[in-house]
């Protein structure tokens, strides 16, 4: 009988998905409520431009719209006509045209796909604010795009527009996302002057950080007690490893999961992290495999095979030693001893296909821990065996 | 205007059945939808803004369409087709 899925709501892992509370971004969230408060206390009286940049997965979208989503609500209560509109450049193919008409619908969604430019259609945008006494803060997602594809010019119009209506209220605001800061120098000057002030920076999350928002969504998204602290450990790990990556660290506990799902088991296990790992990237090749001698191979046979027993995120040295005389004794090979053991776990690690770290806390004394992120054990071990055997004599398995 | 001058133009019937399925459009949309060409769609438009049904607002060179709420006419015609929709939508089983 198939065993009930893992999840309780999948959708909480959705890329898309604005968590209710956002982990380790209180500080630049009252920032942008800072630079945005005249919003709701002097509406038209200003208008703002700020400027959030920071890696791939490190909140830059979800903080943009969960200010976008408390300053609506705000705005609601004390009866102002605050709209929010969060656009992503690259989706709209870097188009200026493309994004105005996306923010246009949002007031009138039936309106013309063609006949006007994108001049016209900002024109437009203006009167429709003004027809309906309306402010608006419109995120720039993934600014790049649109600097890529048409420079200066729209941001300029954009921040511009409201300095040629004279005495009229300011109704336009923007945020302005992209990933590297370096990109505003492919500005013009005064546009860059007329942007460039307010900048949030958004640092990548650490292991710790990012635990905290896999608990979080975990919470909301899994049923109770289905994924074990140490798989969260393991995600965390491989999402600061990917650049402190939210996003690639939720996706893989959704990919995890899926797993788990498929193989009609309750629990979410670090190996069905390695799995999902495995299926994100590739970064263990066969290749890489197949070159290694005939002791790094058996090291990590016995690694494979003790990861596959205790089902955890990590080894010890010890472990992996005591793993590997036993692949060493099954193939009729005299074990190395311990240093240059640990010089092939170095080489391993460089090599990207196991993990080393120190142990710290709950551990008596120090020794290397193992971590195989990015590839099944029970895949590595098929691997391993399929390149030993014809190699070694003398095996009988 | 009388409400024949209304409701005996096909076209006018057409349009006012879109406007209020659809809420608001411009004439291109509305002629599209309606199988007129644009002149005749403009002329109809011009007659129902007249009697007071609809109102239009103009952003540059697009003019926007929609049925005036505030004209009491205009809001017994719209819950009309919405009424005559739905019971025919019921009736044939959609």
């Amino acid at each position: 009988m198939p065993h009930p899925s893992v999840f309780k709501d999948e959708t909480k892992l959705d890329i898309n998905y604005t968590p209710p509370k956002l982990q380790h971004r209180s500080f630049q969230l009252q920032l942008l409520n800072q630079y945005f408060r005249h919003s709701v206390e002097a509406p038209g009286e200003m208008t703002q431009r700020v400027i959030v940049t920071g890696k791939v997965g490190t909140g830059k979208t979800v903080l943009a719209q969960h200010f976008g989503r408390g300053i609506t609500h705000e705005a609601q209560q004390r009866n102002i006509n605050l709209h929010y509109v969060h656009v992503n450049c690259r989706q709209n193919k870097g188009s200026f045209f493309l994004m105005l008409q996306r923010i246009v619908t949002r007031f009138h969604p039936t309106f013309p796909k063609r006949g006007y430019s994108a001049e016209e259609l900002l024109q437009t945008l203006m009167q429709i604010l003004d027809d309906q006494k309306a402010y608006l803060i419109v995120t720039l997602d993934e600014l790049e795009a649109l600097i890529q594809n048409e420079g200066s010019e729209p941001l300029y119009k954009l921040s511009r527009t409201e300095e040629t209506r004279e005495r009229a209220p300011r109704r336009l605001s923007l945020i302005c996302i992209l990933r590297e800061p370096s990109w505003l120098n492919k500005l013009d000057a005064s546009t860059r002057s007329t942007l460039q002030g307010n900048l949030i920076q958004l640092d990548s999350y650490s292991k710790a950080e990012l635990e905290d928002i896999l608990n979080d969504r975990l919470r909301l998204a899994f049923k109770p007690g289905n994924v074990a602290p140490e798989t969260v450990t393991l995600v965390a790990e491989l999402g600061e490893e990917e650049g402190g990556n939210a996003r690639y660290s939720i996706e893989l506990l959704w990919r995890a999961g899926k797993y788990a799902d498929t193989e009609n088991v309750r629990d979410v296990l670090p190996e069905h992290v390695r799995k999902a790992a495995g299926s994100v990237y590739a970064s263990v090749r066969r290749e890489e495999i197949a070159i290694l001698d005939l002791h790094r191979k058996l090291l990590l046979l016995g690694i494979s095979r003790r990861f596959q027993q205790t089902g955890g995120a990590h080894l010890s040295m010890g472990e992996a030693e005591e793993s590997y005389r036993i692949a060493c004794e099954e193939f009729n090979k005299k074990p190395r001893g311990h240093t240059q053991l640990w010089k092939y776990l170095r080489a391993l690690a460089s090599l990207g296909i196991i993990k080393t770290e120190l142990s710290t806390a709950g551990q008596r004394g120090k020794t290397t821990l193992i971590g195989l992120p990015h590839i099944a054990a029970a895949d590595l071990e098929r691997e391993l065996i399929r390149i030993l055997q014809p190699t070694v004599r003398g095996y009988s398995r | 205007m009388m409400i024949e001058d209304i409701f005996s133009s096909r076209g006018r019937v057409r349009i006012l059945r879109i406007l209020s399925e659809i809420g608001e459009l411009n004439i291109s949309e509305i002629a599209r939808r309606a199988g007129l060409n644009y002149s005749t769609t403009n002329e109809h438009l011009l007659v129902l803004e007249k009697a007071g049904l609809i109102r239009h607002k103009t952003f540059g060179r697009i003019r926007i369409y929609r049925f005036d709420e505030t004209d009491a006419k205009a809001r017994s015609i719209k819950n009309l087709m919405e009424l005559w929709e739905q019971e025919s939508g019921q009736k044939t089983g959609k």
